[in-house]
């Protein structure tokens, strides 16, 4: 296939609209590296495309750009705890940068997720020892209870 | 050096997408607008399409991007269909009644032709046989349409 041919064929526009299989892609990036033509057509195309989907552009609220900034800096912190780093003056300005002052209108906090049963544990146990303190308190009274009588009938014997 | 950078002689005509590693927010401040116009373009539901544009911009493919051999905006463009149109199979799925994916039978215009790929999801493949032609008319179709854009 010769390059107009090619370039008229579609299958760039299909390759950058991620729209192509595997052996077109393949087959796409061998005339890109082999044919100047094609890679300055494809120059164009991108430029096109972008100012194809400028056109229909339309501006999000900003609540979106808040939670994403919420989101990718979660991310980074994640990925940074598995970095080990042996310089500590780098590390306590890197722990400083985990941080960023984001402004939420948020009514819920968020806990790790090992408090949870730590909760129910402490709920549970609290509760086993609220029965068993019940349970000596007033075995304890029947008991005095039970010694009162018995001593008021050992004297009644005498 | 990547493919365009090879084929052109080591010159880099796409210095922010290369180079610079950017970050999501400064990703996001470049093509939110465009990714949010296409998105809406596929799943018309503003609050679906907000949920599926910050999926986009905390994607770690994003960050694939910062090594594509394209500009960035392109990748942005792939991700953000493939988002959207991977939510909207499962919005269709979830109701199963086929609505949104209407077209005029008959109706080969390359408008439709890249209506039925980029925004209602379908291969190539599929749209070839959907309107009963081949596959290479579809993918005819494309540049047609972006030709008919550029002389506009």
């Amino acid at each position: 296939m010769d390059t107009t041919d090619f370039i008229e064929s579609g299958i760039l526009e299909s390759y950058l609209l991620g729209l192509s299989n595997e052996e077109e892609r393949e087959y796409v990036k061998q005339r890109i590296l082999t044919d100047q033509e094609v890679s300055d057509y494809l120059v164009d195309l991108e430029t096109d495309i972008k100012g194809y989907f400028d056109q229909h552009s339309f501006p999000p609220p900003p609540e979106v750009r808040e939670i994403i900034a919420l989101r990718t800096s979660k991310g980074d912190i994640q990925k940074k705890k598995h970095v080990f780093n042996k310089n500590s003056a780098q590390e306590n300005t890197r722990k400083k940068d985990e941080y960023l002052e984001i402004e939420v209108n948020d009514t819920y906090i968020k806990v790790h997720k090992y408090w949870r049963p730590a909760f129910i544990a402490v709920f549970i146990l609290s509760k086993i020892f609220l029965i068993a303190g019940l349970y000596y308190y007033f075995k304890t009274a029947s008991l005095e209870q039970e010694l009162v009588k018995l001593k008021t009938e050992v004297q009644q014997l005498k | 050096m990547n493919e365009l950078e090879r084929t052109n002689n080591g010159i880099d005509l796409h210095p922010v997408g290369k180079n610079n590693q950017l970050t999501s927010l400064e990703v996001y401040d470049k093509y939110g607008a465009m990714a949010y116009g296409i998105i809406l373009q596929i799943v018309p539901q503003p609050h679906l399409a907000q949920e599926i544009l910050v999926s986009v911009f905390s994607s770690p493919q994003l960050q694939a991007c910062n090594s594509y051999p394209f500009t960035f905006a392109v990748c942005v463009i792939k991700l953000a269909r493939a988002k959207a149109v991977e939510a909207k199979r499962k919005l269709m799925s979830l109701a199963q009644d086929g609505t949104g994916n209407t077209f005029t039978k008959g109706d080969r215009s390359p408008q439709v032709i890249f209506d039925l790929a980029f925004r209602q999801g379908f291969t190539p493949d599929e749209v070839a046989q959907k309107l009963d032609i081949s596959k290479s008319e579809v993918l005819r179709a494309f540049h047609d349409f972006f030709k008919t854009y550029r002389n506009s």
